[in-house]
């Protein structure tokens, strides 16, 4: 179930009852999510086992397709770095994303940007992930997008599967049924609500 | 590039100092790939027909519908006028090639090879044309069909706007240059966004990178998205340190003047309008932007369903076009056209500014 998680992130890579424990509280944020009709992503930055930011997806609250779970953690480490007066991409160097799906290619490139090293993530995202599943902006060599990055995958996929898997069937009868694509994993990860029509 | 003489002095809206050029799928703008085949003479005009239908039983060509299987020689002097396709050299692929005799291509067939001359490799196009380009160099190998898209073809001349219609992209893409100058007057780095609504024609957002200020990740077009969530109740940041950064809520959805209108009932009617499937993110909406989008941006304009890009200036890791075709990447659930070119000039030099 691991990626490799070794390199330059090496010293980062945390033991495994310290990814259980962070995973917990990134699984409780997804929980959040779905109990408030978004979309249940949750995430988690840790900096020197300290928790910076916590996130859950909230498009549909701020109507603004870019409210990721990762997107809304980033923005409370960077206030955070500021309220303490450090540099915020000395800080992102050093903070673990725990985060229950893998992030799109949209957060993948944020995530560069900043400079955060490690991505510990749960199930893949087949229709939008920039770790693999539709590019790999992880590792691709884009010297102008800030630096890339290590993934460790797998921790409690089939639960975050079926989070999503609810998600869609709670909220979104009239969708689209989801492509079963090569692979056989039957539930997509999805960071994006849009085919959601209205979260009343 | 135009011609000297056609290239004028002219104001930064002068239309004939820029040309706006479709950024095509690696589908549609490759180089069309090759497959080696055998051909022979129809040595026998007569038997053409009987032909070209054993043959098709025999090598069918299955994924080559767009080859045509008889060619015309053009050269009057050539003995036989016509030529026909065998098969595909992949299909006989035990045999050496360049000495294979129509005995060897057709050994294990039933089909009355009479009529057709000693075989030949040729080189076939192995994909449809989907470009006139493509179907211009794909024709000189070996005859093929190709339907064309008149829209992308009007495209790639630079013909598909009208000298109007490229005066409004001009004054749009200037939106967009002001901003970036205002911007880089408050020390962010020089690139600029609008949203623009075409069913009105009215600008929705107008944003600067914002960068070197509160927030590493706002970049021109986040600011915008951002700005376009506000026009429907929501957005996430506050932009009263950049007076430039400014939205108004599109006057299709509302009959009052937006500064008539509390946010509360903003909200109301943003709801409606999304109950009538209106006005949801940036659905509809174009974007001006006076270069092209990184990884994170072109991402957040595919998850904010936008329907339109046209940019200025491309950037090295530019993912609409120069390091990756987000816009038109497969797998992806919302694809869009874009444009680049706009304004080039004025956007390069934009890029200079420190």
């Amino acid at each position: 179930m691991r990626g490799q998680a070794g390199g330059a992130a090496g010293f980062l890579q945390p033991p495994d009852s310290d990814v259980q424990s962070w995973m917990a509280k990134a699984f409780d944020m997804a929980r959040d999510a779905l109990e408030n009709g978004e979309v249940p992503v949750g995430c988690l930055m840790v900096y020197n086992d300290e928790i910076l930011g916590k996130g859950r997806n909230e498009v549909n609250e701020s109507r603004n397709a870019t409210r990721h779970a990762e997107m809304v953690a980033l923005d409370q480490v960077l206030e955070w770095s500021r309220l303490k007066q450090l540099d915020p991409k000395e800080v992102c160097k050093l903070t673990v994303l725990y985060v229950t799906v893998e992030p799109c290619i949209m957060c993948a490139a944020a995530l560069r940007l900043l400079h955060i090293p490690l991505v510990v993530y749960g199930c893949k995202n087949d229709r939008f992930g920039g770790c693999g599943s539709v590019l790999d902006i992880s590792s691709d060599d884009l010297p102008h997008t800030g630096a890339s990055f290590k993934c460790i995958s797998g921790h409690r996929a089939e639960e975050a599967i079926e989070m999503l898997k609810t998600f869609y069937k709670q909220e979104n009868p009239n969708a689209p049924k989801p492509k079963v694509r090569k692979g056989g994993q039957s539930s997509r990860g999805l960071c994006c609500p849009a085919e959601k029509s209205s979260s009343s | 590039m135009e011609p000297d003489t056609k290239r004028r002095k002219g104001t930064e809206y002068d239309t004939d100092l820029w040309d706006v050029l479709p950024v095509l799928s690696d589908e549609q703008s490759r180089d069309t790939k090759l497959l080696d085949a055998y051909a022979a003479p129809i040595t026998e005009k007569r038997e053409t027909s009987r032909l070209v239908k054993e043959l098709a039983v025999v090598y069918p060509l299955p994924d080559l519908q767009h080859i045509k299987r008889v060619r015309a020689r053009k050269d009057k002097n050539a003995p036989h006028p016509l030529e026909v396709i065998v098969c595909l050299a992949s299909d006989v692929s035990g045999l050496e090639s360049q000495r294979s005799t129509l005995a060897d291509l057709l050994s294990s067939k039933t089909i009355d090879s009479r009529g057709l001359g000693e075989p030949f490799l040729v080189q076939i196009p192995a994909s449809p044309p989907l470009t006139r380009p493509q179907f211009e160099r794909a024709s000189k190998h070996w005859p093929t069909s190709f339907h064309e898209d008149k829209q992308v073809t009007s495209a790639l001349r630079g013909q598909l706007f009208s000298s109007s219609e490229k005066a409004k992209m001009g004054e749009y893409m200037n939106a967009a240059i002001q901003a970036a100058r205002s911007g880089h007057a408050l020390g962010m780095d020089a690139v600029g966004a609008v949203i623009v609504d075409p069913q009105s024609g009215q600008i929705v957002a107008v944003g600067h990178d914002c960068r070197q200020g509160t927030h590493p990740l706002h970049h021109a077009v986040m600011v915008c998205i951002d700005l376009v969530a506000y026009t429907q109740g929501g957005g996430a940041y506050e932009y009263e340190k950049y007076p430039a950064c400014r939205y108004s809520v599109p006057e299709s959805q509302v009959t009052t003047s937006h500064d008539d209108l509390s946010k509360e009932g903003n909200h109301c009617s943003s709801d409606k309008a999304m109950e009538n499937g209106q006005l949801y993110i940036c659905t509809g909406y174009e974007l001006y932007v006076t270069r092209e989008p990184c990884v994170m941006c072109a991402m957040a304009l595919v998850h904010s369903r936008i329907s339109r890009v046209f940019y200025g200036a491309a950037s090295t890791d530019g993912a609409l076009g120069t390091k990756y075709k987000i816009h038109c990447q497969k797998d992806l659930n919302h694809h869009f056209d874009v444009y680049k070119g706009v304004m080039l000039q004025a956007c390069e030099e934009l890029l200079d500014l420190k």
